[in-house]
């Protein structure tokens, strides 16, 4: 376990640690930030604190000056060997500036900080790339900036390409690159530098899917090895599939922290709105008024079983619907869901498993004022179980959005055995009596 | 054992030994990531210039035949050169020239390398002394056009030449200490990049680079107060005559120049983090 929480008991601390040495590789005590959002003030107040530093010291660091605000407010976290943290909270909560005292690049106001071992920002993906050299030049320019030894560049060098897939373009220069090219290379560069510690902002949709899949494949190696992460992404579902702990931020402040389900939780019913229910299997929505709304609104994500009756349980294997409920606020035509299911946890979940498209079927719905419920009837649930979190929009012609649900989090059950496989395939057996054997001569009908 | 980091709001001057000894591990640490930013910049540099390393050559020789031609036409009048006026101009340019890139070039190269400071922890002395390594193969380039003039026009060179780079470090040096020294205010404001330029013409104004220096008057003054002048005229006299004029004010501008460097440098140390803290947010 990553973190572990001031308040939590002491038993669940040491059940939760695997490692004998509980040495953490990093810890913050109490660190607080405080920002500045009028430039010439904040440049003005830079000046001024490398002054007071410069004659010994800043008194009253732990105090606001005039138009400053807390950036990050008494955070205390620990994270040890092999174990990974994901950052979560909205648009300024204070995530990147936390990663970057963490990385040594800002000085807390209060608090402390303590690193033990390499680390590794992957915050910085090319930095130090010059657009004119080459590819190989800037391999070499770039990994010695993340500290590595020329030795130790060239013994990489062949893994770097390899990995960024560009061995054909390594010596043009990287201004001829594609940008999911130049994105590939600064990340190879970034990920062979062997930290270990990672921190991770926000970098990991560089590429297509199939690149993006092999990233998380490393990370997962990564950790294996026991290096241990900070991650910070909106996308709770990255988050959920990496860390096994998480952080939630509020402008500065933290709110919670601890076992990643709770906290991704938590986060998303602060984020939507406070009054979503959520339950086993269903998610209900407070109504929006009409200037809140763009046209039409979830309120209700649930399923239905085989007889049309509401159900909580899923079963591999059983004819069931995923419903939604939904209000619109005017007459829309051409209104089509999309659905899109990745797995929760381990290994393979970098991808999809299932994305259904009402616009690929060609199935679009007109909606009146008022409820209505969509249904997506699956004649057999071919997941097998797990735990799974949909992304789900309602759309218009493809390029308006209505509505989005970004994280509808669900369990599959099985009745039957399907463990050791990645889906359920309808099947029968059947035992047909010969009565003529068939020749392999014998044309065939 | 894993090294281990302590970030604290303490100042580090508290700490003066630690202090002193992370500039040190930190200078090592960035010799080979100077050298690789180094070839970096220099392969960039004239990778997409058409006259490539022509580039070093033609400041020197247009100031020169500038001056040669303005001084023919009596122009204006300077006193007698130890050596002929077209060298005499073309070698203080040079010289002058690598004092202002070493000035120039800290502030420069920490602006250019705003992102990668706000991104990743390493050490800023590569960033220095990347641009210092830059300064040196630049000057290298102008020693060819040096070594021709000095055939062409037949300038006598002492013995004394050898130590001529000696006194070019010392000139290097005062120029990085005010590069260092104005490189962090830089990133912040950008009236220092906007009045370097102004400020370096008035500079070489009152520096003997274009006339020999002045003994008289309220100007004759002002330049022995330059503290380039002793610098850049011992540099010129140990490469030529061999007799020095200036040898006090010389060791007096050394002699300070690196004690400044040595405060400028824990001055920037120090300032870095602030900088980068209030440049990106």
């Amino acid at each position: 376990m990553t973190i572990r929480l001031n308040t939590e008991s002491l038993t669940e601390s040491f059940m939760a640690t695997p490692e004998p040495d509980s040495q953490p590789v990093i810890s913050v005590e109490g660190v607080s930030k405080k920002f500045c959002r009028d430039l010439r003030r904040s440049l003005f107040y830079g000046v001024r604190d490398i002054a007071a530093d410069l004659t010994g010291g800043r008194p009253h660091s732990d105090r606001l000056r005039p138009q400053e605000f807390w950036a990050l407010k008494d955070i205390s976290f620990q994270l040890h060997r092999g174990q990974a943290v994901g950052l979560v909270g909205s648009n300024g909560a204070g995530k990147s500036t936390l990663l970057r005292i963490i990385s040594g690049l800002i000085k807390p106001d209060t608090g402390r900080v303590r690193v033990r071992g390499r680390l590794a920002p992957l915050i910085a993906l090319g930095a130090g790339f010059n657009p004119i050299l080459t590819g190989r030049e800037n391999i070499y320019a770039n990994m010695s900036i993340l500290g590595l030894t020329t030795q130790q560049i060239k013994q990489r060098f062949h893994e770097v390409v390899e990995f960024a897939e560009i061995e054909d373009a390594i010596d043009a220069p990287v201004q001829t690159y594609s940008s999911g090219m130049a994105a590939r290379l600064g990340f190879a560069c970034a990920i062979y530098t062997e930290p270990n510690i990672l921190l991770i902002d926000e970098v990991l949709a560089v590429g297509d899917a199939r690149f993006k899949a092999k990233c998380y494949r490393r990370l997962y190696e990564l950790r294996q090895r026991g290096v241990a992460f900070i991650l910070v992404n909106h996308n709770s579902q990255a988050i959920l599939n990496i860390c096994d702990q998480a952080i939630y931020l509020t402008r500065g402040a933290l709110v919670t922290q601890g076992e990643v389900n709770a906290v991704v939780d938590h986060y998303e019913r602060d984020l939507f709105l406070n009054s979503i229910e959520r339950s086993e299997n269903r998610m209900v929505f407070p109504p929006k008024a009409a200037a809140e709304s763009n046209g039409i609104d979830f309120r209700d994500l649930f399923f239905r079983d085989g007889d049309g009756q509401l159900t909580q349980t899923l079963s591999t294997g059983e004819p069931v619907s995923l419903c939604a409920t939904c209000e619109a606020h005017d007459s829309y035509s051409g209104v089509a869901l999309d659905l899109r299911i990745a797995k929760v946890g381990g290994i393979e979940s970098a991808g999809y498993v299932l994305s259904l498209r009402g616009q690929n079927d060609d199935t679009f719905f007109h909606l009146s004022p008022g409820l209505a419920e969509i249904r997506l009837q699956l004649p057999y649930l071919g997941l097998v179980p797990g735990v799974y979190s949909a992304q789900i929009r309602l759309r218009k012609d493809a390029v308006y959005t209505f509505d989005v649900v970004e994280s509808f989090r669900f369990t599959v059950t099985s009745r039957q055995n399907v463990n050791k496989c990645q889906f359920y395939q309808p099947h029968s057996w059947a035992l047909v009596p010969v009565v003529t054997p068939v020749s392999a001569r014998q044309p065939l009908p | 054992m894993p090294p281990e980091f302590v970030y604290t709001p303490d100042s580090l001057l508290r700490r003066p030994r630690f202090l002193l000894w992370t500039m040190w591990r930190d200078l090592l640490a960035s010799r080979e990531l100077a050298w690789r930013l180094m070839v970096r910049d220099i392969s960039a540099q004239y990778r997409q210039a058409a006259l490539g390393i022509a580039w070093a050559f033609i400041p020197p020789v247009a100031m020169a035949v500038g001056f040669t031609l303005a001084k023919d036409a009596n122009v204006f009048t300077v006193g007698e050169t130890d050596i002929p006026y077209p060298a005499f101009v073309m070698f203080n340019t040079a010289l002058w020239q690598t004092f202002v890139d070493a000035a120039t070039g800290p502030v420069q190269a920490v602006i250019i390398a705003k992102p990668m400071l706000a991104r990743v922890n390493f050490p800023r002395e590569a960033i220095i002394l990347a641009k210092l390594g830059e300064v040196g193969f630049n000057f290298g380039i102008k020693l060819i056009l040096i070594v021709g003039l000095f055939l062409f026009f037949r300038v006598p060179v002492s013995w004394t030449v050898i130590l001529a780079p000696v006194a070019l470090i010392h000139l290097v040096l005062l120029g990085t200490l005010v590069g260092i020294l104005l490189a962090p205010i830089g990133v912040l404001y950008q009236d220092v990049s906007k009045s370097l330029n102004m400020i370096m013409g008035f500079w070489l104004f009152l520096t003997p680079v274009i006339y020999p220096v002045p003994t008289e008057g309220a100007f004759g003054m002002l330049v022995s107060l330059n503290p380039v002048a002793p610098l850049l005229v011992t540099t010129r006299e140990l490469a030529t005559t061999g007799v020095l004029t200036e040898a006090v004010s010389f060791w007096v501008v050394s002699g300070l120049t690196l004690l400044g460097l040595l405060l400028t440098w824990i001055g920037f140390r120090i300032a870095m983090p602030y900088v980068v803290e209030r440049v990106t947010s």
